[in-house]
């Protein structure tokens, strides 16, 4: 599965696509919800790494709208919870992701993305 | 038990697609029973994933079965490891890897390719993966992309290969080369036998579709010969040295090196159990000291 922790680390890599690779668009994707254990300190830990925007954009496509568009500067629980269920219980487990710039497809197959590129691809 | 004299390996042709039919074919058709195998954590590295703070997040470059995925143990949850490997039917096993119902998650990708934002993780572990790759230049290329994946201000970073020098317990020994003139720090290319003696799978099973019988005793157990390169003491180091270098990291300790602000730390480099390993702990500097 890609889950948006995952999404939230990936970039096209395809030869000579460099520039506006980040965030890669879901299409045709089919959504699992699975729930996950809660820790406050790991998504605190976490929280300096995440790209805000490319999150809460791409949540909001799969149809979650409980991050606030900006990063909030005092975190409270609720707003951990929210997080927690965004970046860890939202799983895609088939569809694909579209590189914004190149228009590389990368397949999700049995909930695992493939972003092997062929040898020509390969920069 | 019997001692392997493991053969020589003949690297031909473009590497990648040597590495494609000698590596990762073999992985796929052997995922199963490799996995079998392949469950115990070595100590270095359990201890390597104890010791990361909370909030860290990390890549398993090669992760195989999964099998460092759930660690550590004691902790589930505080540290968060992303898999990367080329066989599919190994990381179908991976995601389950913990046996926790939780899934684990991971990509099907290339260790000499940078699928993500580049130092985005905070730590990064290549076990038993580098060896897999047919070329000095590859192998390099590999320590590059991990040193180029985690922050380049507190990365951390722990590589293991197979070492020539096997110990007692090893089933297996490399073919005598003394005559052949090795040099330092050169490792040897050799192919290692799988043997899958269990039921054969993939086309066999079609052919004898109605029989739940076992196969015919007459059928041979098939083999499959994986390409490694085997290192040599130093050979490590002096590969991530070289890795370094290239992209312009110190490795001496000090942070007022003249000219650099950025390096690495070789926190440790040894032998464990037929296996070289190296950690490394990334530093960039704030500001230019000695004013």
């Amino acid at each position: 599965m890609v889950r948006l922790i995952t999404h939230n680390l990936l970039a096209c890599h395809a030869k000579d696509c460099n520039t506006n690779n980040f965030p890669l668009e879901f299409k045709d994707i089919q959504l699992e919800i699975r729930e996950a254990e809660f820790n406050s300190d790991f998504l605190k830990g976490f929280m300096p790494k995440l790209e805000w925007k490319a999150l809460v954009d791409t949540a909001r496509q799969l149809g979650d709208t409980s991050l606030p568009l900006e990063q909030p500067e005092m975190v409270d629980d609720g707003f951990l919870k929210s997080l927690h269920h965004v970046l860890l219980e939202i799983h895609v487990e088939e569809g694909s992701m579209t590189c914004p710039n190149c228009k590389h497809v990368y397949p999700i197959l049995n909930g695992i993305p493939n972003m092997l590129l062929a040898e020509h691809e390969i920069g | 038990m019997p001692l392997t004299v493991l053969e020589a390996a003949r690297v031909i042709g473009n590497p990648s697609v040597y590495e494609d039919e000698n590596v990762h074919a073999i992985y796929e058709e052997i995922a199963e029973h490799f996995s079998s195998t392949r469950y115990k954590p070595w100590p270095i590295i359990a201890s390597f994933l104890s010791s990361l703070p909370c909030g860290f997040i990390g890549l398993d470059s090669g992760c195989g079965n999964g099998k460092y995925l759930p660690l550590p143990a004691d902790r589930p949850g505080e540290v968060w490891t992303l898999g990367l490997d080329r066989s599919g039917n190994l990381l179908q096993i991976a995601r389950a890897a913990g046996a926790t119902g939780v899934k684990r998650e991971v990509l099907r990708g290339d260790v000499l390719e940078t699928c993500w934002r580049k130092g985005v993780f905070d730590y990064a572990i290549s076990i038993a993966t580098i060896h897999h790759l047919a070329t000095e230049k590859r192998r390099r290329c590999a320590v590059k992309r991990l040193l180029e994946a985690v922050s380049p201000s507190h990365g951390r970073v722990l590589i293991y290969v197979w070492a020539i020098e096997q110990d007692e317990l090893s089933k297996r020994k490399v073919f005598d080369s003394s005559s052949g003139g090795v040099a330092p720090h050169k490792g040897k290319d050799v192919v290692v036998p799988w043997v899958l003696s269990k039921e054969p799978r993939g086309k066999n099973k079609n052919e004898s579709k109605g029989h739940e019988q076992t196969p015919p005793d007459n059928e041979e157990p098939k083999v499959y010969n994986r390409y490694y390169h085997m290192f040599a003491k130093g050979e490590l180091r002096a590969l991530v040295e070289e890795a370094a270098k290239e992209l312009n990291l110190s490795i001496t300790m000090e942070q007022n090196a003249e000219g650099r602000s950025r390096g690495l730390e070789i926190v440790q480099d040894g032998w464990e159990r037929s296996n070289y390993y190296v950690e490394l702990k990334l530093w960039e500097s704030i500001k230019p000291r000695g004013f």
